[in-house]
């Protein structure tokens, strides 16, 4: 079974992000990048899955990225992945939240799979709208917000998260998942799994390669940025330190009452 | 863009807080397109949250009543919205940014090959155009984008942002019709696992706590107790939540939620950066902590400094005796 991780290289959260008035895109030059943290839980799942299935099958890392993100690529490789496609082009440079969906089912239908996995959001764009929009290019069922996965007899059965517990769904494969935080502990690449990576095989896509009909990049994108503003700062309110409990209780209760609050 | 369809989730047969601001979000947005407000309900008990809809500002309900629609998941829901945007023409569909909300507006947007705005806060129409902004880069930014190149929208409004507006509408109610397909998805089960309380991101007072509760215990004991006094939902950082001592779900800040409740009480959370990005949003902050340095101190509206084990039980008592009194 060939299983395909979808990876996004995110700012660094403690990094300083800006984004270019000019272009109104994220400043990702001289940024650190690290490996969309979301991303590792899907990679775990699918390393586990592949061990428990143990039939061969295989674990590929997907990701849209320029070549500046190939390390970070390297690293879902040490995980243990068995091998990568990057898919990069100028072209795809500005493309929004539908047209980075639209290339990337085009991506992964090029190459062929029975499951893809992705996170559930990315910390930088936090949309989680990804695996929806992915689902339905590549026309397959799509089970989100997974925290337990298993496949057997050509189903993939998931636990998924609901807003006060949880569903058990199931559809054929091939299917596509999103795993959240709850469903693993995603392993440290190790030092064997460092050094096997860089003699792993990351493939190259091209938007010549997808046979897109429909334009992205800027100027195919659906949405467009028209301005970007700073929200004005939180002010620093007031400290009350207080001896005890009814005290404390008491400086929370009047504040709320002054906003109204209670 | 001419119409604006909002999507209603569920439960029980009453509308979902959140969605009932979808349907409110709605409406000066048609206003302004020369548009209509269609509301769009499928599932268990739907014609039962078709008729509470009538009490806010919409023109046309959309109602598919099947009880079996719940087995088959996200996908039926899809078909309903789908549907009613194609019957109602180039529109901008609203869905509230929860998980189902996501789910269904970020599939309907493959469909129509629709742009898709995510955790939006305000929605504008300027010169017949509809512009939607939404926090970036954890709140630091406000980005408002417009859509282009295509005849449909899809905005996914943060819970809590919104105001509710009880003006009711023409209200009329269109009986959909089944798709007819049959589902490859299979919901086997539904598991409550938790009180069916509001979830973080729709309560309008979160009770969070952080690596200062020392353990599980508060979590079920007084901060849940506090935040059922207020009829709120309780929340907790990544601290507490990667201890084991509550579920992921709860997780407020960059690998959980990023809410916007009217108030947010932190308890024994410091308030690093990766916890600020899900909450600086919020209307009101109140933190409690035994330290007075912590980071929460440059932006909570309030900061107790003192020992919350005692605090927080007190703080339960007073909110109940005035939450009695108004009762």
């Amino acid at each position: 079974m060939k299983i395909v991780v979808t990876v996004k290289l995110v700012p660094d959260t403690n990094a300083d992000k800006r984004i270019d008035p000019g272009t109104m895109r994220l400043v990702r030059t001289g940024v650190d990048t690290v490996l969309n943290p979301f991303d590792e839980y899907a990679i775990e799942a699918a390393l586990q899955l592949r061990d428990k299935l143990a039939d061969g099958s295989t674990v590929t890392i997907f990701s849209m990225t320029p070549e500046s993100g190939r390390e970070v690529v390297r690293k879902a490789l040490a995980m243990g992945a068995d091998d990568a496609v990057m898919l990069s082009d100028p072209g795809l440079a500005g493309s929004d939240l539908w047209a980075t969906a639209y290339a990337i089912a085009h991506g992964i239908k090029t190459r062929g799979f029975d499951l893809v996995l992705t996170g559930t959001q990315s910390t930088d764009a936090i949309s989680g709208d990804l695996p929806g929009l992915l689902a339905e290019y590549l026309g397959v069922p799509a089970l989100t917000y997974a925290r337990e996965l298993t496949i057997a007899g050509g189903r993939l059965r998931v636990k998924r998260e609901t807003e006060t517990g949880y569903q058990t769904v199931s559809a054929p494969l091939p299917a596509l998942a999103s795993v959240t935080k709850s469903a693993n502990e995603p392993r440290y690449p190790s030092l064997k799994g460092i050094m096997g990576a860089k003699k792993k095989d990351i493939a190259m896509l091209a938007l010549a390669d997808l046979g897109l009909t429909k334009a992205v990049g800027t100027d195919g994108s659906r949405t467009e940025v028209l301005a970007l503003a700073t929200p004005p700062p939180r002010e620093r309110g007031r400290t009350v330190t207080v001896s005890d409990g009814a005290e404390g209780a008491r400086a929370v209760l009047e504040f709320l009452k002054s906003r109204k609050l209670l | 863009m001419k119409n604006v369809i909002a999507f209603v989730e569920h439960k029980n047969g009453a509308p979902r807080r959140s969605s009932i601001e979808a349907v409110c979000a709605a409406r000066p947005v048609a206003d302004a397109l020369g548009g209509e407000v269609h509301a769009v309900v499928a599932g268990p008990q739907a014609a039962a949250v078709g008729v509470a809809l009538k009490a806010y500002p919409v023109d046309r309900i959309h109602v598919l009543d099947d009880a079996g629609l719940a087995q088959a998941g996200i996908d039926p829901l899809v078909d309903a919205l789908d549907a009613v945007a194609r019957a109602a023409g180039p529109s901008l569909v609203i869905v509230a940014n929860t998980m189902i909300g996501r789910d269904v507006g970020s599939r309907f947007a493959a469909r129509v090959d629709a742009g898709v705005t995510a955790d939006v806060t305000g929605i504008e129409v300027k010169g017949g155009r509809v512009e939607c902004s939404s926090p970036k880069l954890g709140g630091t930014t406000i980005a408002t984008c417009a859509f282009k190149n295509t005849e449909y929208g899809v905005a996914a409004i943060r819970p809590n942002v919104f105001a509710v507006n009880v003006v009711a509408g023409a209200g009329e109610t269109v009986v959909l019709a089944p798709s007819g397909k049959s589902y490859a998805v299979t919901v086997e089960d539904d598991v409550e696992e938790a009180a069916p309380e509001l979830g973080v991101e729709e309560a309008s007072v979160v009770v969070s706590g952080g690596r200062g509760m020392g353990g599980p215990e508060p979590f079920t004991g007084m901060l849940h107790d506090l935040a059922e006094a207020f009829g709120g939902a309780v929340g907790a950082s990544r601290a507490a939540v990667d201890a084991g001592w509550i579920s992921h779900g709860h997780q407020v800040g960059q690998t959980g939620k990023t809410i916007s409740p009217p108030l947010y009480i932190a308890v024994g959370i410091s308030g690093a950066i990766q916890h600020k990005v899900g909450m600086r949003t919020a209307a009101t902050i109140v933190a409690i902590n035994k330290d007075a340095g912590v980071p929460i101190a440059d932006f909570a509206d309030l900061l107790v400094v003192g020992d919350a084990f005692a605090i927080i039980p007190e703080l339960t008592k007073l909110v109940r005796e005035a939450k009695a009194v108004h009762a």
